[in-house]
């Protein structure tokens, strides 16, 4: 069992899938905010770029223009040749080197008095003969090659500023990709977990109920399902058990009722509504065929007499035994009812009424050779006398009354005997 | 592609700062602007009689970046300031250093440019020593500074004429800021003096130059704030700078 399905079990689909969706919704939010605050941090930084960064290397770009001043004032007063020209360029110098734009640098500051000093001394200097210049010139290309080498170094210090918040920038959306990527892998990661356990544990026991409703019958054996750790499911499963239990429960019972509904109760046998339904039938196939069909009315002998001596306990045995012989004599596919007292109706498919008085005959001379033992030990003999009647041209009820007459002609021929009506010859 | 993403998030912070002032500018009345015109090289009148120079100059931008319509008035210093104090103009483009107490509602921006200030006198002529009397700008910080020293001061409307001053005699020192110092030193006369300046660094004398804003348009220091931070992002500034003085002032 997969760790992450283990904890479910047992749990309710609606909350395993809401725990679920709980835990994604919480990871996701945590991993937005952690990416809100990326993005907060680079527009921070942004911000400082703009509002700070940009003023401060500006600021850097206007010393260093101050300084690249300061060189050329310097150049001025060794390239002119008037005094006050060059009093002029130092007076510049002065207000340069004193300015707070170079006083807040102090490496920059330290530079441009040295050089305020020594064009102070130059101009003093001069101001005895231009030929001691000369002497000093060499000092001064020395002094601004420094100051060329101030002005390239403020330069990049300025430059330098954006690097830091240009890296802290960089630096926070790498961070924010890397948890992008990390949000995206784990929208994949409960996305496919989500898939699996909705397959798991609800698509595939969804089909397997669907089959098993699907061929859910009395003729199939209680279906089976494989143990679903979902308690929705496994409710779904137990009712579909109990929904085929039932089935087979209400099959019994119909098949109850119309045993009670189709048989007599004391001898099993068709009960004669029923007889009529199925030989009306019966008879209409036979008759759409051509095929031959025999009908026959039997009474037991003298049974009121038998009712009278052995009383109604010995009747009741005599008429099941005689239902038995009925049975054990019979095809599968005859038909035989209790047609009211001791009184018996049969039909006989592709029989002819000649084949059917045969059949008749032996169910007769069975039943006149049978000692019936009575619970109190005492042994009767019963017989039967029967009319047989072709029912393969006419309605099943005048089949009937034809075999009832050549009954009646039977029992008063004697009984124990069987009368094929007119049409059909004895066996 | 990393530094186009962080191009594009660039991008998107700046308009709310760059849109701001413009938006607003079109409010409706102008402004109405204090500045002198005998202050070259920062406030002064050009051959044709248009006023200009460093002040004039970054108070035309700023109004430009606010989009409102400026209308310039020629005050001496003190008046200026006194004006915008009482609200009676909206913007004093004078070089305010610090805020006298009597104008203390005067609301300032942020600074436009830094000065410091000059002693100009002979070398063995000593800042307050008795019978020097120094020439200053009436109601400038200078005079403010030499007065609270005990100083003997002679106060003048204007630079220029602390350089008649100087060179008709009237006086044997000037205290001033340094971009007067350096308008002065143009002048042959003056030249001729032989002054040696002495650079002052005290706080009273040296620093930032602000803008005075009327203390009855609280909103538009924020928005000269802003349209000043623009326009030394985007070299209007610097221009500005290149075309009135030798050096950065910022």
């Amino acid at each position: 069992m997969p760790p992450l399905i283990a904890p479910l079990k047992g749990m309710h689909a609606g909350r395993a899938f809401g725990l679920l969706a709980f835990v994604f919704l919480l990871a996701f939010g945590v991993a937005v905010v952690q990416l809100a605050l990326d993005q907060q941090r680079v527009i921070d930084v942004t911000s400082r770029l703009q509002e700070q960064t940009v003023p401060e290397i500006i600021r850097y770009q206007r010393l260093a223009r101050n300084l690249e001043q300061i060189r050329q004032e310097g150049e001025r007063i060794f390239a002119v040749s008037t005094q006050a020209a060059r009093q002029q360029s130092l007076f510049v110098v002065t207000l340069i080197a004193s300015h707070p734009s170079v006083l807040e640098h102090p490496e920059s500051s330290r530079l441009a008095r040295e050089a305020e000093r020594f064009l102070g001394e130059v101009v003093r200097q001069a101001a005895g003969g231009e030929a001691r210049l000369d002497a000093y010139h060499a000092e001064w290309q020395r002094l601004a090659a420094r100051l060329d080498n101030q002005i390239d170094d403020v330069s990049i210090q300025g430059t330098n500023l954006a690097s830091t918040d240009l890296k802290v920038a960089t630096s926070a959306m790498n961070l924010a990709r890397y948890k992008l990527m990390l949000v995206l892998v784990l929208v994949g990661l409960f996305l496919l977990a989500f898939i699996i356990l909705v397959r798991r544990h609800l698509i595939y026991p969804l089909q397997r109920i669907d089959q098993a409703l699907s061929t859910l019958s009395t003729e199939q054996p209680a279906p089976q399902f494989g143990s679903s750790r979902m308690l929705e499911i496994q409710a779904v499963e137990q009712s579909i058990r109990e929904h085929h239990a039932l089935l087979i429960q209400n099959d019994e019972t119909r098949q109850e009722l119309e045993q009670l509904a189709n048989k007599d109760g004391l001898t099993g046998l068709m009960n004669r509504r029923h007889f009529m339904q199925v030989a009306e039938l019966e008879l209409q196939r036979a008759q759409r065929y051509r095929r031959p069909v025999t009908v026959a009315m039997a009474d037991l002998d003298a049974f009121k007499k038998l009712n009278d001596t052995y009383g109604h306990a010995a009747g009741d045995l005599v008429l099941r035994i005689f239902a038995d012989l009925v049975h054990a004599a019979m095809r599968q596919s005859d038909l035989v009812c209790r047609y009211g007292g001791e009184e018996f109706a049969f039909l006989f498919p592709e029989v002819t009424p000649e084949e059917a008085s045969r059949l008749a005959e032996r169910l007769r001379a069975s039943l006149a050779g049978w000692d019936i033992a009575l619970p109190d030990g005492r042994a009767v003999r019963v017989t039967v006398s029967m009319g047989l009647a072709d029912a393969s041209e006419c309605p099943i009820e005048i089949a009937l009354k034809r075999a009832d007459d050549a009954l009646y002609e039977a029992k008063r021929l004697g009984r124990n005997r069987v009368e094929l009506a007119p049409g059909g010859r004895p066996a | 592609m990393l530094r186009g993403l962080l191009l594009v998030l660039l991008l998107c912070t700046l308009p709310a700062g760059q849109d701001g002032g413009a938006s607003r500018a079109a409010s409706s009345e102008a402004l109405r602007v204090l500045v002198l015109d005998d202050a070259p090289p920062m406030s002064y009148r050009d051959a044709s009689g248009q006023l200009t120079g460093f002040s004039v100059e970054i108070a035309r931008a700023l109004c430009r970046e606010i989009g409102a319509t400026c209308l310039f008035d020629v005050k001496a210093l003190g008046q200026a300031v006194q004006t915008v104090a009482e609200g009676r103009a909206d913007l004093a483009a004078v070089g305010i250093f610090d805020k006298p107490e009597q104008y203390s509602k005067l609301l300032l921006s942020k600074p436009y440019y830094r000065s410091l200030s000059l002693w100009l006198a002979r070398p063995d002529i000593e800042p307050g020593a008795a019978g020097v009397l120094a020439a200053v700008v009436s109601g400038s910080a200078q005079e403010r500074y030499a007065r609270q020293r005990g100083w003997s001061v002679h106060a003048v409307r204007s630079a220029g004429a602390v350089r008649e001053a100087l060179t008709a005699g009237t006086v044997q020192a000037a205290l001033v800021p340094m971009e007067s110092a350096l308008d002065m030193q143009k002048n042959r006369s003056f030249r001729h003096l032989g002054l040696t300046p002495t650079v002052y660094s005290s706080a009273e004398l040296s620093g930032e130059a602000m803008i005075g804003i009327s203390p009855l348009r609280p909103a538009l220091r924020e928005e000269i704030d802003g349209a000043l931070d623009r326009i030394k992002r985007n070299g209007t500034y610097d221009r500005i700078n290149s075309r009135f003085l030798p050096f950065r002032v910022s």
